[in-house]
């Protein structure tokens, strides 16, 4: 027999017996070493948003799903997903949702760059977290230095820098407390939105008086007036008062407002999504257009044609 | 099923500069550090690359309505193993001495992700003239690549190309371009240059006006206006 | 007492002197991915000196029977069809293809094993074992084995073949992860944006190589160190 067809024909076969086997071992080692996984997983983690924030707690969606399955945790811990996330959550698993409120971000600080004291000018890496190290940047230790960290962190463009102060877009917040961790002055805190509008203390100087008027001209002098008017929801923590927000009840507005009326340097503000007044106020003013380029107007319908 | 994605022009045009497999995608690299240190060998490495893409590109995109979803990967890698053996059988019947300098290379083309991907990403899912083109513009790509790199460390290396002494005699030859450190410290400067010329504004110019001719053929308003 | 001398050259030559990644430069597509932090660098290091051994082990058994020129089952196939004895059958051409269906197999049953048995073990590196398939290392340490098959007078066991592929996983395993450790260091540094990511990395790689090249020759000294010490 010739030896290209010996060969050949040997080739083949070695070449088919080892595909058969590895076959036969590959589909034994497949049913023997199976691993039952929980079709739940898969399932909860197409309900979850998957935008991996960790808001929830774990490090990603499939973790925070793989602790749903097994059993270990609420429903309710998405921040991105929101009510309607944990409902599906909940049907996925054959659980109740408990009822909960949103948590939102909110900043401790209220002054614009022209309300604060400057000291010597900032040469230094543009982010709060260099420019917290450095002594004398601004007068205010406590406060917002607008360098934009909590902006850089925020996934959702809620965070942004406006006139030096960090503020909070409401309609984009969705409470995943990236920002919160991020501040180097930790001013920005998670309140729960038990309301759109919350009041919040809009300031985190510490200080009293005289030390706190040299350096901003809106922060907290620590007088007490509000904890003499509403001392169940408001208590001092040191020379700042902290509103207890397990009593807050935004259906008393009274209480509320009075607090607001007797700070005398009117650091109580409410924060949330804009009011119909607010909107209305602004009605007649004219949005400015988004420019994006739009490669078929740049030459096809112009006058121009060059 | 084969209206869907690139057609065989945009794809043929994509592997040679936009997607390049060395310097925008990195893929291949084995290959091109350990034989670029003439300008020989890197030739006979892209052209042998070229044979095996291009013909596992079209073996891969006919037999591509066959494929089972978990095998798919082992079955790219039969396929191209098979090309691979014709490729090296071929080099060490006709050039035998490059074929002792290209050594284990020429085999390690079977697991170069350069192949592997292009069969995944476009011979599996598009018909054959397509996936012809885009093995086709793949190689070109690849060959630039090689050949780039190869010219930089066979000039500063021994002062020749493709053999040929170009470079005065007095150039000392920088021995280290030859050796491994020379190959990575090339491959990484040229990257840095080739990043840094796709982000001026010359480059970014003309690949937008590509982008826009691009958008147009496939905008369903286009066809009205134009 | 000579073959233990010889595993060890072998083992040095592997992991130092002719290091996988710094010298032949496979497995680089791995060395540049996976080497921004320490304890993935580490894993996916294990993760391929697992691997090679066990499928450089199956291909040496495949070689010596049936791949290498005088290999024992085609000369019998060959004898039994009453072929020509001055004629050899050579079953070579089919090495590759054989090899990285070898690898491709035993990285599935591997990650098998381990995900049924090993939980932990499949955490921290059983997500690198399907990107290992492709990885050139593996398929380099079975290539390297069959050169020295070729010769019948003078092949290399199982043993020897055994130590090159753990000499080349742990050579790996150790530029990887000096790599890791490097890039860590690098997030910090002010790097010029052309060279960010895969750029400097080369370039730390062709200085650990000039490094690494600081080992050639060192064969011959451990070799008089190794007879002198075990006489």
């Amino acid at each position: 027999m010739s030896l290209a067809l010996v060969a050949l024909a040997l080739a083949a076969s070695v070449l088919a017996i080892l595909a058969v086997a590895m076959g036969y071992v590959l589909g034994w080692a497949n049913r023997k070493f199976h691993v039952a996984v929980d079709p739940h997983v898969e399932l909860l983690q197409a309900a979850l948003p998957g935008a991996n924030c960790g808001g929830c707690g774990y490090i990603g969606c499939s973790e925070y799903a793989a602790a749903l399955a097994e059993g270990n945790t609420t429903v309710g811990l998405c921040a991105p997903g929101g009510g309607s996330c944990a409902q599906k959550l909940a049907d996925i698993l054959g659980v109740e949702v408990q009822e909960s409120c949103p948590y939102r971000a909110v900043v401790h600080c209220s002054a614009h760059t022209h309300q604060r004291l400057q000291r010597a000018g900032y040469e230094g890496e543009r982010t709060c977290v260099s420019a917290n190290l450095v002594a004398g940047v601004q007068g205010c230790t406590y406060g917002c230095l607008g360098l934009g960290d909590c902006a850089r962190a925020c996934q959702y463009a809620a965070a942004r820098i406006v006139d030096g102060l960090s503020t909070i877009d409401y309609d984009r917040c969705v409470g995943c407390g990236a920002c919160s961790r991020t501040c180097p002055r930790n001013i920005i805190t998670l309140v729960p939105f038990k309301a759109e509008r919350m009041m919040v203390v809009a300031c985190s100087n510490q200080d009293t008086a005289a030390d706190v008027r040299a350096v901003c001209e809106v922060g907290c002098i620590g007088c007490k007036a509000c904890v003499r008017v509403a001392p169940e929801l408001i208590s001092m923590d040191g020379a700042l008062p902290a509103i207890n927000y397990d009593h807050y009840n935004p259906e008393e507005a009274e209480a509320l407002e009075s607090v607001l009326e007797k700070c005398p340097r009117k650091r109580y503000l409410f924060v949330g999504k804009p009011t119909p007044e607010d909107l209305a106020a602004v009605e007649h003013e004219e949005l400015p257009e988004a420019v994006t380029a739009d490669f078929k107007t740049t030459v096809d319908d112009t006058e121009w044609r060059g | 099923m084969d209206k869907e994605g690139p057609t065989a022009l945009e794809r043929f045009i994509n592997g040679v500069l936009p997607e390049n497999p060395i310097y925008r995608q990195l893929l291949g690299m084995c290959p091109t550090l350990a034989v670029t240190n003439a300008m020989k060998p890197a030739v006979t490495m892209a052209a042998a690359t070229a044979f095996v893409l291009i013909c596992s590109n079209i073996m891969v995109s006919l037999i591509r309505r066959l494929l089972k979803p978990h095998l798919r990967i082992l079955v790219f890698t039969l396929t191209i193993a098979t090309f691979v053996t014709i490729a090296d059988r071929f080099l060490a019947a006709y050039v035998y001495d490059m074929s002792k300098q290209l050594g284990p290379y020429v085999p390690l083309i079977i697991v170069n992700c350069l192949i592997i991907s292009r069969a995944e990403i476009c011979a599996s899912k598009q018909g054959l003239a397509v996936a012809t083109a885009d093995g086709i513009g793949m190689s070109l790509g690849f060959g630039l690549g090689l050949a780039s790199i190869a010219t930089v460390r066979e000039l500063l290396g021994s002062g020749t190309w493709f053999g040929i002494h170009v470079l005065p005699a007095g150039w000392p030859n920088w021995g280290i371009m030859a050796l491994p450190p020379g190959a990575f410290v090339t491959l990484g400067l040229l990257l840095a240059v080739v990043e840094w010329g796709t982000r001026r504004r010359a480059a970014t110019g003309i690949w937008r006006t590509v982008r826009m001719l691009w958008s147009w053929r496939h905008s369903p308003a286009s066809s009205s206006s134009s | 007492m000579e073959t233990l001398t010889g595993l060890i050259l072998i083992f040095i030559s592997a992991a130092l002197i002719n290091n996988f990644v710094l010298h032949y430069f496979v497995g680089i597509c791995p060395f540049l991915g996976v080497s921004r932090r320490v304890d993935t660098a580490f894993g996916m290091g294990c993760a391929v000196t697992f691997v090679i051994s066990i499928s450089t082990m199956l291909n040496w058994m495949f070689t010596s029977f049936i791949l290498r020129p005088g290999a024992p089952l085609p000369a019998w196939v060959w004898r039994t069809a009453g072929g020509n004895p001055q004629t050899q059958l050579d079953l070579s051409v089919l090495s590759y293809i054989i090899y990285i269906f070898v690898i491709a197999s035993s990285v599935q049953f591997v990650e098998m094993y381990v995900r049924k048995f090993s939980p932990p073990l499949y955490k921290s590196f059983g997500v690198f074992l399907p990107l290992i398939t492709t990885n050139c290392a593996i398929l380099f340490a079975s290539l390297e084995v069959l050169k020295h098959m070729q010769d019948p007078a003078n092949l290399w066991s199982l043993p020897q073949a055994l130590t090159l592929a753990l000499g080349g996983g742990i050579g790996f395993t150790l530029a990887i992860s000096l790599m890791a450790g490097i890039r860590e260091e690098l997030d910090l540094c002010d790097v010029p944006r052309p060279l960010r990511g895969a750029g400097i990395a080369l370039i730390v790689a062709g200085i650990m190589a000039m490094a690494f090249m600081g080992f050639t020759g060192v064969e011959k000294g451990v070799e008089t160190a190794l007879t002198s010490l075990l006489r």
